[in-house]
């Protein structure tokens, strides 16, 4: 019984934020067709800023969030300005795709360095958002830290849905995710569409960085493990799916808490690719991908 | 000629190496409608999308009520007032109806009209109203091509390029758009430009005809002038259109 309330409630908050790193990469894929491999390094910024407000200058839990939002946007579209939008206007003689992978990579690779050389090498702790916690049976506690952080990622998450759904310029990105000339004779201004797609996206990630800060370090390689979280979440979703991208986030913190709770941390990385293995050798597209299917 | 809403001259247009279009003239009067005939594959797609701006011409000029919008890219030229009502629909198939209407709203001040457009579609489009909350790609291709038409009269247009819309359709279905065209000609002062394979259709619509072929406009009349035109009927379109049409 502790076991599974545990694994539960381990598993709902592993995958809440897990989903709110992985969706800006779904987002991205959606639109542009592209991987992007900076997105880890949005999450680095954030764990940052998180320890520059709150740590450094001890400012309010929001306006740290606010403030990772919008630096992490800034970064997101420069990024994509730099490394995606000169070769999608060659996208004819190059493999956007594979190239993407490479460029955006390479952008992750360099802000890295830059928080090495800026920050230098130690991990500097992020204060928690909210301290406490909250016992839910006797041995199963959880903070409300990573409560606020799962609160949080499902309330921007739920906004990304509706932003998508409802407002003109989210059914734009979908419009240009599913047949980028319609949505161009629609008057969809492409150009600047893809930037701001990628800004939306890493500000996301951005913002799940203060929490990860908080329930780690701010560090130059806080934002490896979830990139390399995202990027199995995305790929088990089903690539360009968000419905799929939110249940994969979840069926991974679900094994991932389970693994912790029966076998121990160390186990964690083996039985995770064990079951993405088994699930990608039955569905090769993801939960909820398909291989020509439009996207978003 | 500056009374004229779309001048092309001298457009040159093609893919990758190969010359589709070349030399083609076309002049088009405010709320006039022409229809341009000719075989597939000579052309008259690719003039649509050099029009729109989907592809870039190679030469030539294109000009909008005076104003040349030949290089210039698709949402400009679309902010400019033409709706290019694209070959196979060009709907979004994973959304909705509604949600693809809506996207036709999107150019700047029309967004802020779209509760009245798509209550002007839904009135002159039932059967698009009927099916509002499904998703495009469940569409049957004659309701695909009449929210392709729908989506085209969401905002106010100077120029609408429609692209074969009896392609790929039963007859029934045909009759359908047509009638939804016939309906949008009286409503609209848009200029029009529609191409078609042949002349069975465009009868009741057409102010003037001209046929393009081999990447040029030939020939240029009437309706009544061309479809009894012996020459032109055989060589280009086979048979004779169907009587009363």
């Amino acid at each position: 019984m502790t076991d599974i309330v545990a694994i539960l409630a381990n598993g709902f908050i592993y995958g809440s934020i897990y989903g709110l790193v992985a969706i800006g990469m779904t987002l991205i894929y959606g639109t542009l067709r592209i991987l992007d491999m900076s997105q880890g390094s949005m999450v680095m910024a954030g764990t940052y800023v998180g320890w520059w407000a709150l740590a450094e200058h001890g400012l309010n839990a929001l306006v740290a969030l606010v403030l990772a939002f919008i630096v992490t946007f800034i970064l997101g579209t420069a990024t994509e300005l730099v490394s995606v939008q000169p070769l999608i206007n060659r996208a004819k003689e190059v493999d956007l795709e594979m190239v993407t992978f490479i460029t955006t990579f390479a952008v992750a690779i360099l802000i890295t360095n830059l928080a090495l050389q800026h920050f230098g090498p130690f991990q500097k702790n992020v204060p928690v958002i909210v301290s406490g916690q909250v016992e839910l049976v006797k041995g199963v506690t959880i903070s409300y830290h990573e409560l606020t952080m799962a609160g949080i990622s499902i309330v921007l998450m739920c906004s990304l849905g509706l932003f998508l759904a409802r407002t003109r310029w989210g059914l734009a990105v979908r419009a240009v995710a599913q047949d980028l000339d319609a949505a161009r004779s629609m008057g969809v201004p492409v150009t600047r569409l893809y930037p701001l797609t990628m800004g939306l996206a890493s500000a996301l990630a951005g913002v799940g960085g203060v929490f990860l800060g908080g329930l780690y370090f701010a560090s130059p390689s806080a934002g490896d493990q979830p990139l390399l979280f995202a990027l199995i979440v995305v790929v088990l979703g089903g690539l360009g799916s968000l419905t799929g991208t939110i249940y994969a986030a979840y069926l991974v913190g679900l094994i991932q808490a389970f693994t912790e709770v029966r076998y121990g941390t160390t186990w964690t990385l083996t039985i995770l690719y064990a079951a993405i293995l088994a699930i990608l050798l039955v569905r090769p597209y993801g939960l909820k991908g398909s291989p020509s299917e439009a996207r978003l | 000629m500056s009374d004229l809403l779309l001048e092309v001259r001298g457009l040159r247009a093609g893919y990758d190496r190969a010359v589709v279009i070349h030399d083609l003239d076309l002049a088009v009067e405010p709320g006039r409608t022409a229809v341009v005939i000719g075989p597939n594959g000579h052309g008259k797609t690719t003039m649509l999308r050099a029009i729109s701006g989907l592809l870039q011409p190679w030469a030539g000029e294109v000009t909008l009520d005076g104003r040349r919008v030949d290089g210039q890219p698709a949402e400009r030229i679309a902010g400019l007032g033409v709706v290019h009502v694209m070959q196979g629909d060009g709907l979004f198939a994973g959304m909705t109806v509604e949600e693809n209407l809506l996207m036709g709203s999107f150019v700047g001040s029309s967004w802020r009209g779209r509760r009245e457009a798509l209550r002007r579609v839904y009135q002159a489009l039932p059967i698009v109203q009927e099916k509002r909350a499904q998703k495009a790609r469940t569409l049957s291709g004659g309701e695909r091509r009449l929210v392709g038409l729908g989506r085209g009269m969401m905002r106010p247009a100077r120029l609408m390029l429609i692209d074969e819309p009896s392609l790929g359709l039963a007859p029934v279905a045909i009759e359908a758009v047509y009638a939804a065209l016939a309906d949008l000609r009286k409503e609209s002062e848009a200029a029009v430009v529609l191409i078609e394979e042949n002349f069975t259709h465009v009868g009741g619509i057409a102010d003037v005809v001209h046929v393009l072929e081999a990447g040029a406009i030939i020939r240029s009349g009437s309706y009544a002038e061309l479809s009894t035109d012996e020459t032109i009927v055989q060589t280009y379109l086979g048979a004779l259109p169907e009587a009363g049409r």
